[in-house]
């Protein structure tokens, strides 16, 4: 909604009416990694959606318009809304209080506000090999207070075949609820309930990876309360807005406002031993993220996108090599436009 | 019945482009409309459609390719949003004042600055005075049903005029929802092949668009005025014979909803008019007479039916989704056409202007309850000030001028 700028008391009456509006309404929110992953994304949330509709309810399935055009590895999201009743408000950008969030690939948790607006007792299912607890150590910066349950399911990875089907709401032709997106939707159906398997795999075109999701699921229980459908969100205000310049500062050095650490799940990591300081690395980066320091190169992880070009063009074997970003507890950037 | 499917608006409306058997398709990329073209290209590519499939190298040059193509005899398809509009507009002119009956759908984007993504009207109200026929969809369904709805209206002998179908960038273009697709044959009963009286032709050759002199010049416009004046008697036979055909049945020019004893009014068009009659159904349920008049043409503006809807409110709220710097008020076209629209009433409602979703700002139900909580207040003061309201801003309490 347009926040209510400097409005006190009118902000009352507001927020009654948002509670009637979202009565009865389940938002799911879907991240995932740019192009590589956008089809598994969209073919989540559409085939949960399209599932709802089986058992009568009212539902929406999009992606995140700011999120695109998406570009690969940039954190992006899809979202789908399940109503017991038509859904009055179908024209908003985001989903504000999704109560079912899923991650499609884990270091995700290290780089995005994955859990803001959750509803209390809301769910969070990872495509990840680990035991759901373990991932709780990436988000020690999260108030974790509104959290139900974490989950786990092994998913797989994301083929870029069909990737783009789908993409900026065309339609997909290429078949929904394959590879990896099935196992995850019966993943949040297991935990949530918010649609039955049966359903699921009556639109997927994998029902057996829907069930295998389903039935494979690890959860660990937290001890955040139930969601309760006619609960109203809390709007959040801004502070009185007057006009915002269109001309600006601009940043120099380091933009926060565009940081780019959370496109990477590869860390370039330089041995020191080996590293004869040739600068090819400085060199070919693009985004100026090795920082040439004589008395050892080291590697700005704000922004680097853990692309590749560093390792590849290093001349000397072994002087960085890539690392699974989950392998390391630092560098958590938690970034979203 | 047809065929329902979950589309968005840009993938309703390549359907509706595919089932209008069109003839040449002129484009190029830019978001929200870019997924209609992915869809066309794909449906050319497989053979789905024949047509001709010219990748433009900007949006002047798909103008012109269009142009040209309709000059030919083909029925023709583009389409384009925001800052690729607004560098279309030298061909728009030449297009409706040569009368040939392109459609050029907008899936609306803000032009910059801002510079985002986001929905707002401004860029196609620029060309809300070059001739074209202009109106907005509230859904994929509406948006599928204006594609065919409008070529009949431009391509009527009457007309002859070029015709922009809107749809709120996102919100329709994006977001999908249930479109019922036409059974075979349906489409070719409503939409018969595009026979203009005059093509390029070497065997009768034709000058169009001559070079005159300034003194022809006003007759010459007076021919694009009148085929506008026509529009406004074909377009209810058209929207009649809609009906008929597919079993939707549209006001003509303006949604009168819940307006008869409404004692208080939203005017407003596209994607926030409709999530305006959410918040009509659910004050209605607390008794609140509260109605919206939602227009379907911009161009023509329906002056009269609009003061027929909304003639006997107490108060008049537009939501205006558009920018005129510097306008009356300070508002946008919106405000201006509908203020114009009831000057010559006897008994004017006051009409207060809420500039809503600028840039492309989410606007939600409880800023429908702000809104509307002013316009009560309005209703009990003889010439209420300020009488334009930025959602979502404080602008100061509602008071006696």
């Amino acid at each position: 909604m347009a926040p209510c700028r400097g409005q006190g008391k009118d902000c009352n009456a507001r927020e009654e009416v948002a509670g009637v509006a979202t009565k009865g309404l389940t938002e799911i929110t879907v991240w995932y990694r740019g192009i590589t992953e956008g089809k598994i994304s969209r073919d989540i949330v559409n085939s949960l959606a399209k599932a709802a509709e089986r058992e009568g309810f009212y539902t929406q399935a999009f992606d995140n318009y700011g999120d695109l055009p998406d570009r690969v590895y940039v954190p992006c999201r899809s979202y789908a809304r399940i109503s017991d009743s038509p859904i009055a408000e179908p024209y908003l950008y985001e989903n504000d209080h999704p109560a079912i969030v899923a991650v499609v690939e884990p270091t995700m948790l290290k780089g995005v506000p994955v859990l803001k607006g959750l509803r209390p007792g809301g769910v969070l299912v990872v495509n990840s090999d680990q035991e759901p607890q373990s991932l709780l150590r990436y988000m020690s910066d999260i108030d974790l207070s509104n959290l139900g349950a974490i989950a786990t399911v092994r998913a797989g990875g994301g083929a870029l075949e069909g990737a783009l089907s789908g993409i900026e709401g065309a339609t997909d032709v290429s078949g929904m609820g394959g590879g990896a997106a099935g196992p995850i939707a019966g993943a949040i159906a297991r935990i949530s309930g918010i649609v039955e398997l049966s359903s699921l795999e009556a639109v997927v075109i994998d029902p057996s990876g829907a069930r295998r999701g389903f039935e494979e699921v690890k959860v660990h229980w937290l001890g955040a309360e139930g969601y309760s459908p006619g609960e109203a969100p809390h709007d959040e205000h801004r502070a009185l807005g007057e006009e915002v310049p269109a001309i600006i500062p601009s940043p120099v050095g380091e933009n926060d406002g565009m940081i780019t650490g959370n496109w990477r799940f590869l860390r370039p990591v330089i041995n020191q031993e080996k590293c004869t300081q040739c600068r090819v690395c400085d060199i070919y980066c693009p985004d100026a993220c090795i920082n040439p320091d004589p008395a050892g190169f080291t590697v700005n992880l704000k922004y680097c996108k853990g692309c590749g070009i560093c390792w590849t063009e290093c001349p000397v074997k072994g002087a960085i090599t890539p690392v699974p970003e989950l392998d390391f507890a630092d560098g958590v950037v938690r970034f979203m436009i | 019945m047809g065929k329902k499917m979950k589309l968005a608006g840009t993938a309703a409306v390549a359907q509706a482009v595919k089932a209008a058997d069109v003839d040449v398709i002129c484009s190029y990329p830019i978001r929200p409309y870019t997924a209609t073209m992915i869809e066309l290209a794909r449906m050319v590519a497989t053979g789905e459609l024949d047509a001709e499939f010219v990748h433009g190298e900007g949006e002047h040059a798909q103008l012109s390719v269009v142009l040209g193509a309709s000059a030919a005899g083909a029925r023709v398809f583009t389409g384009t949003s925001g800052v690729g509009f607004t560098y279309a507009m030298e061909v728009l002119s030449p297009i409706s004042g040569e009368f040939h009956p392109v459609q050029c759908m907008v899936g609306n984007r803000t032009l910059d600055p801002p510079g985002d993504f986001g929905s707002e009207h401004t860029e196609a109200m620029t060309g809300r005075d070059q001739g074209w026929i202009m109106g907005w969809a509230e859904s994929p369904q509406e948006a599928f049903d204006n594609t065919l709805i409008y070529y009949r209206i431009g391509e009527d002998p009457r007309v002859m005029l070029p015709q922009f179908p809107c749809q709120d960038g996102y919100f329709i273009t994006h977001i999908p929802d249930v479109v019922e697709l036409p059974e075979p044959g349906q489409v070719e009963k409503f939409l018969p092949p595009f026979r203009p009286k005059h093509s390029l032709d070497p065997a009768k050759p034709v000058i169009m668009g001559p070079q005159c002199r300034a003194d022809q010049g006003a007759a010459i416009e007076l021919g694009r005025t009148n085929a506008m004046k026509r529009a406004r008697q074909v377009i209810p036979e058209v929207i009649k014979d809609f009906g008929l055909q597919f079993g939707r049945y549209y006001d003509p020019f303006v949604e009168k909803y819940k307006t008869e004893d409404a004692e208080f009014i939203f005017v407003g068009q596209g994607a926030h008019a409709r999530t305006a009659k959410s918040f009509v159904d659910m004050a209605r349920a607390s008794g609140q007479k509260v109605g919206v008049a939602r227009l379907r043409f911009m161009r023509p503006f329906p002056y009269e039916d609009l003061a027929q809807a909304i003639g006997h409110a107490k108060v008049v709220g537009i939501l205006e989704n558009s920018n005129s710097f510097g306008s009356v008020l300070d508002s946008g076209p919106v405000t201006i056409e509908t203020r114009a629209a009831l000057y010559d009433l006897e008994k004017r409602p006051k009409v207060l202007t809420f500039m809503e979703g600028l840039g492309g700002e989410v606007v939600r139900l409880n800023d429908f309850a702000w809104m509307y909580k002013i316009m009560k207040e309005a209703a009990g003061l003889r010439n209420p000030t300020p009488k334009v309201f930025w959602v979502g801003f404080d602008t100061g309490a509602i008071q006696e001028a």
